[in-house]
């Protein structure tokens, strides 16, 4: 403090004194200019007299005699005038000669008190500068000096104690709101260490929870924090890497997992310019994780369907409850699809390898090819694959029959995640098939279910999803029409817009 | 040792003394020259305003000569080239002084470290 108060000391007397030397220069500009200006009205004077002069012949004057005595006098040739040019030059001329010689002075003069008058004010912005200089050097004014000492040790330990305060409460958080990150789960999943790493501004909490107040152990810490995230770094890519090599043939498990190691990357990158759908209420990374997740889902976020608890194997649902399931599934798989287009790493065996994260050429390609008895065959168009992709809804619409029975039987190797959806698009295709013969196919396999379920279903999931769906009608028919008008392939949020003006009118007749 | 570097760091200075009054000295005729030529343009601007019916005077001593008008015009032009080349001659002369007067300071600044050392040395004997 002291050196710096010297330090301030010393700058400001440099400046005092640059100020002084300014001002210096500014008040001799001034004086310089006075006396101009002073000669200035000498010679105008002198050039109304000469204007004068040749007036009359002949004047009566006081001529000064010494330096006490006038003497009377007069003036004659008064049109003759010998005038000093400077450099011991005089010329003998007559007054207008002379006046044209003052003018010139006075020209002369002028362009003196010009330059004089620049001068001036540049050296007096010049002053005003130093003077700000000074007021900010010596601390008083408006001005501050914004400083900035370097670090404390004693304060870097404080800081440290604070965030340690902080820690064992977002700890607790992560554990109970699960849902807000996918990142979370994860990391929970690899342990508290990896969440440490993942969270990456958390870096300092952690050297601090352990209470460190040297600073080599802090940098342990940290190191250790690093290795940690780096180590995450690789399993991550290497999983990446597997779910790219093997997405065609490994069961669905496998690509499940890679799809949840893969999301937090990606998912969160594309969302912005996916999610055309509502934000779903689920964690989207637990109902990736597995087919009870789903239920447990469906159970959480349609309060209003009982027999999904009632309803259990999903065998039963493959095989037999198209039609519910399929209102059931389709529903959860819609809210799936949603969240899938966030995240993009879904499990569906087709959407799948369609909705990869799109890091290289290759990913493009694939988004174009079905995969065929594990070979991969590039699709005949890319705007049926694309409203595919986008939209389980477009699964519906799809009709080549084909392609269908190709997916149920990718679905069917794949764990029962994705023989459901598979089954889903079954149902579609049935009732693709035959809209009008849905409502029949509930009440024919599942008398008690039918009715009921197919009408209760479809409302608080459609409100909600802000889809579709009038009481009335089933759900299947609207999801019909909307899925034929976009079937050229619009983005995904264009057919649940439509459904939904077509709702309001349906609602309305 | 010490006292034979004050010695000669004693001669320097006043070396360099007298360099500077040099310097001033010629700054200052420059000045008086750079003067002495503004006025004598002004001498001559106005003597073109004038014509032959004009008498001119120099004022030599206590006396005015006079002169004829091309004289003193041509006086005039040759006085201005004169002072023209004066200025120049002192513009180098300066130059010179102050590139001098450089290498003095220098000169001296490394005898001064010299001396304080020598000093220094002479206290640590001691």
């Amino acid at each position: 403090m002291a050196e710096k108060g010297k330090m301030n000391v010393e700058h400001l007397g440099g400046v005092v004194r640059l100020r002084e030397e300014h001002q210096k220069v500014v008040k001799d500009c001034e004086s310089r200019i006075l006396h101009w200006k002073k000669v200035s009205g000498d010679y105008e004077a002198l050039n109304d007299r000469l204007k004068t002069l040749p007036d009359q012949l002949s004047y009566d004057i006081m001529v000064p005699f010494g330096p006490l005595a006038f003497m009377p006098g007069k003036l004659v040739h008064t049109n003759e005038v010998t005038a000093l040019l400077g450099d011991n030059w005089f010329a003998k001329c007559s007054a207008k000669q002379a006046q044209k010689i003052v003018d010139h002075r006075m020209k002369y003069v002028k362009s003196e008190l010009d330059d004089l008058s620049k001068t001036v004010k540049n050296f007096e912005a010049r002053v005003g500068l130093v003077k700000d200089l000074e007021t900010i050097t010596s601390n008083k004014g408006d001005y501050v000096d914004i400083r900035e000492d370097t670090g404390n040790s004693d304060i870097a330990v404080t800081k440290g104690r604070q965030r340690m305060a902080h820690k064992p409460n977002s700890k607790p958080k992560l554990d109970a709101v699960l849902d807000l990150k996918e990142e979370d789960e994860e990391d929970e999943g690899e342990g508290g260490d990896g969440g440490d790493g993942g969270d990456g501004g958390d870096g300092g909490d952690g050297g601090s929870r352990k209470g460190t107040s040297t600073e080599e152990e802090l940098w342990a810490r940290l190191d250790e924090l690093e290795k940690l995230e780096e180590l995450q770094d690789e399993q991550d890519r290497l999983s990446y890497n597997a779910d790219m090599n093997g997405e065609d043939t490994s069961s669905s498990s496998e690509e499940e997992k890679e799809g949840d190691a893969a999301p937090p990357v990606n998912g969160l990158s594309l969302k912005p310019s996916r999610t055309s759908a509502p934000h779903s209420k689920e964690p989207p990374s637990s109902d990736r994780k597995a087919e009870e997740d789903d239920e447990e889902e469906e159970g959480s976020c349609l309060p209003t369907i009982f027999f999904s608890h009632t309803i259990e194997p999903k065998k039963v649902r493959i095989n037999t409850g198209k039609n519910t399931m399929f209102k059931f599934s389709e529903r959860k798989e819609q809210k799936e699809l949603s969240k899938r287009k966030k995240k993009n790493g879904h499990n569906n065996g087709l959407s799948h390898h369609e909705l990869h994260k799109i890091t290289t050429p290759v990913d493009i390609y694939r988004l174009f090819v079905d995969v065929k008895n594990g070979e991969p065959v590039p699709r005949k168009s890319i705007l049926k694959s694309r409203s595919r992709e986008n939209s389980v809804c477009s699964d519906t619409s799809e009709s080549s029959a084909a392609d269908f029975e190709e997916r149920r039987m990718i679905g069917r190797s794949f764990s029962h995640d994705e023989t459901t959806h598979s089954d889903t698009s079954d149902g579609i295709t049935e009732e693709e098939e035959s809209p009008t013969a849905v409502p029949l196919h509930p009440a024919s396999r599942f008398q008690a279910f039918s009715g009921t379920v197919v009408e209760k279903d479809p409302m608080p999931s459609a409100v909600p999803h802000l889809t579709i769906a009038p009481p009335a009608l089933p759900t299947i028919l609207e999801r019909k029409q909307e899925e034929v008008a976009p079937d050229v392939g619009p983005p995904q949020q264009a057919p649940k817009r439509v459904s939904k003006f077509k709702a309001a009118r349906l609602q309305q007749m | 040792m010490a006292e034979a570097i004050q010695k000669k760091l004693k001669g320097e200075v006043e070396k360099y003394t007298q360099m500077q009054k040099d310097v001033s000295k010629g700054m200052s005729a420059r000045q008086k020259l750079e003067t002495q030529l503004a006025e004598n343009n002004i001498v001559k601007e106005e003597l073109d305003l004038l014509d032959i019916t004009n008498t001119v005077f120099k004022l030599i001593g206590p006396v005015l000569v006079k002169q004829d008008l091309d004289e003193a015009k041509a006086t005039v032009t040759k006085r201005l080239e004169y002072i023209n080349g004066e200025i120049q001659r002192y513009e180098s002369l300066l130059k010179d002084l102050e590139k001098k007067s450089e290498q003095h300071r220098e000169l001296l600044s490394s005898l001064q470290q010299e001396y304080q050392r020598a000093q220094g040395l002479a206290v640590g004997k001691v």
